[in-house]
């Protein structure tokens, strides 16, 4: 416990000095403005925003990036509420009740639920961070490669039982993640893979790039696709009234409660993560409501459940990534990108020898989150200004930007040309209703699956049987198998597709 | 979003035997991505006794995704689904066009030149596009571009042409 408090206590030292402070807020803001515009998503902001960092100090990157992410979930919710366009995929489930409220005069109150939900469950992430941060470690200390392997096949298993639609496309897509993370020079021999004598690849895809494309590009063109824009009916009144009532607070606060322990949980487990945590909080509030025709029409837990549970799960999320080194999302495989640049390895070793990187980081999450708290509510009204922007001026701009930022991160050329092809790529995927998300999970765990598996086996002597006959890794063998028959059974595919097939009306 | 493509008999390429097309198409070319990386992987050396070689991966990843390829296309003819999605030509050309002009102009004519070009070739992805707006905005961001990223984070690039700085 005295570890827990000179740890935070050493944190804030570091979170306090006036140019962190600076960084936190400025990604705060990025955050929160890429959550308000739609048509770009956290994973091509981060991306395009990893060559930004390179000339600031590693905390001061982290920071920041850690800032952008969730600063969208709190902008994601205020376009969810005002206008019912959800900015970021996290948000979608606010806007269902949210836009609801707004358009019953009830705008400020839901904003003020949603930002103080957000403001706790953050709260509540960064205290867990801290609190499951060393012991975690220790057990990052006690996994071999076979456990290490287990481990990443059950994120896999659990991406694949999150994603909507159908198990097999979404297996398939993380195969196919895993088979482009092959391309590279292999890590072991040397030898050239897949590279055709390309100079650009022999250092394998670049995470960044493919990101930027499958995320980035496809969505622009999806969009152009869309045609010309929906009327974005902004909802106009002035927004008064921003404090909720009693009653409202006391109706949202289990909601909130429950929202962050869920959202918690799922931004711990690999392949979770704040979009699936936000469905999920929707779904266990109606779930469990005495009346839950109330959902839909402007219940107020609809706001408060899911915008506590993309918060928490925002943040929980860099838990394995500290303690492991196992990125659980693509938006932390991106920040494995940016420590790889700085030179940290992320894993349970950076806890110990740079311990000022790691509390330096979580005490900020805190420090953002209040400054979110504050800075938001006020500028609500520029952020619904923003949105004013047409599309067809807002998307040259985008693109733009992602090819500048691609270019400067290696100054290559072909790396734009890349982006832009899986740009192609993934507007085909979409086209045929495969998931994007799994696929870079896949690119992301590849390598570190390959070098895990390669080295189980040499300890093991070839023996396959290694997963099983360790303990720890049978355990975690045993979960995905069973994920994987839960994911297939007819009962609960219904159950799954329900979801979504609700969130998207 | 409206990218669900709806069900039902819509003029189709393909026969009537099969039942969804998006997933027997989207198989079969996965199919196809997974035969090409086993072909550009069939140089690699392969299992050294129990040890992995350099192809034992990639080879590994190729056959099973080759298998799932098979198995959506399968399914794709025995279940009823969704028709191939509507593709449009107007954006996905501008945009990678766009990208192409940006990418090829950099290092020879430097960032102002090709962020405005590639901006007003991107402008032309969609016929809602009014030119006078969007040269307005597109000197704006070049100038924007100019001073952000060079001189307040430092990057190295270089703004003009090549020839003009020689």
């Amino acid at each position: 416990m005295a570890d827990l408090f000179s740890n935070l206590a050493l944190g804030f030292g570091v979170a306090f000095t006036p140019i962190n402070l600076l960084l936190c807020l400025i990604g705060a803001l990025v955050g929160t403005l890429v959550g308000v515009l739609p048509g770009i998503g956290t994973i091509a902001t981060v991306a395009m925003l990893l060559p930004i960092t390179f000339g600031l100090p590693p905390v001061g990157a982290l920071i920041m990036l850690a800032g952008i992410y969730y600063g969208a979930q709190y902008g994601g919710s205020t376009t969810s509420i005002l206008v019912n366009i959800p900015g970021e995929a996290g948000s979608v489930v606010t806007a269902l009740d949210g836009f609801q409220m707004a358009k019953q005069g009830r705008a400020g109150p839901a904003l003020a639920i949603a930002a103080i939900g957000s403001f706790f469950a953050g709260c509540v992430a960064t205290v867990l961070i801290a609190v499951l941060g060393a012991p975690l470690t220790k057990l990052a200390l006690a996994f071999g490669p076979a456990e290490y392997f287990s481990l990443m096949v059950l994120g896999l298993i659990f991406a694949v039982v999150l994603a909507k639609g159908s198990v097999l496309k979404a297996i398939a897509m993380i195969v196919f993640g895993l088979l482009l993370s092959m391309v590279g020079s292999d890590i072991e021999t040397g030898a050239s893979r897949m590279a055709f004598n390309i100079p650009e690849l022999a250092d394998g895809l670049g995470f960044a790039t493919v990101a930027m494309g499958l995320f980035g590009f496809a969505e622009i063109i999806r969009n152009l696709d869309a045609g010309s824009e929906s009327d974005r009916e902004l909802v106009q009144q002035k927004v008064t009234g921003l404090m909720p009532t009693a009653k409202d607070l006391k109706d949202s606060a289990p909601a909130i409660l429950r929202g962050t322990v869920l959202g918690s949980i799922l931004g711990i487990l690999p392949g979770g993560g704040a979009v699936i945590a936000s469905f999920a909080a929707y779904t266990l509030e109606k779930k469990i409501s005495r009346n839950p025709q109330r959902f839909g029409r402007g219940a107020i837990e609809g706001v408060a459940a899911p915008e506590s549970a993309n918060n928490a799960a925002a943040q929980t999320s860099f838990i394995p990534l500290l303690t492991l080194g196992i990125p659980p999302n693509a938006v932390m495989a991106l920040m494995v990108g940016a420590m790889t640049i700085h030179g940290i390895v992320p894993g349970p070793q950076v806890m110990q020898k740079q311990p000022e990187l790691v509390w330096g980081m979580i005490a900020s999450m805190w420090v953002g989150n209040l400054m979110l708290l504050v800075i938001n509510l006020p500028l609500v009204g520029i952020w619904v200004r923003l949105l004013r922007v047409p599309y067809r001026l807002m998307f040259p701009c985008i693109v733009i930007f992602c090819a500048i930022g691609i270019y400067s991160v290696n100054n290559a050329p072909v790396d734009v040309i890349l982006a832009g092809v899986f740009g192609l790529v993934g507007y085909w995927l979409i086209k045929h209703d495969f998931e994007p998300a799994p696929l870079l999970l896949g690119m992301v765990l590849g390598p570190l699956m390959e070098e895990n598996l390669r080295r189980a086996l040499l300890i093991s002597r070839g023996d396959w049987s290694v997963f099983l006959t360790r303990p720890l890794s049978a355990v975690l063998m045993a979960i995905a198998a069973f994920l994987l028959v839960l994911a297939v059974l007819p009962s609960l595919r219904k159950k799954r597709d329900e979801v979504f097939v609700e969130s998207e009306n | 979003m409206s990218d669900t493509p709806s069900h039902g008999p819509v003029n189709s390429v393909m026969p009537k035997w099969v039942r969804c097309p998006q997933d027997f198409v989207g198989g079969l070319a996965l199919v196809a991505i997974a035969a090409f990386a086993l072909w550009a992987s069939s140089d690699l050396q392969g299992m050294r006794g129990f040890s992995f070689g350099a192809g034992t991966a990639p080879r590994m990843f190729g056959v099973l995704l080759l298998l799932l390829g098979v198995g959506i296309s399968v399914m794709g003819l025995l279940f009823e689904g969704p028709q191939i999605a509507k593709y449009h030509w107007r954006g996905p050309f501008f945009v990678s066009l766009s990208i192409l002009v940006f990418a090829v102009a950099i290092r020879p004519l430097g960032l102002v030149i090709s962020a405005f070009v590639a901006f007003l070739v991107a402008g032309m992805g969609t016929p809602e596009t009014r030119w006078k707006e969007t040269i307005i905005v597109g000197i704006c961001l070049t100038i924007g571009c100019s001073l952000l990223f060079p001189y307040a984070l430092g990057l190295p690039l270089q703004l003009f042409p090549r020839f003009l700085i020689q």
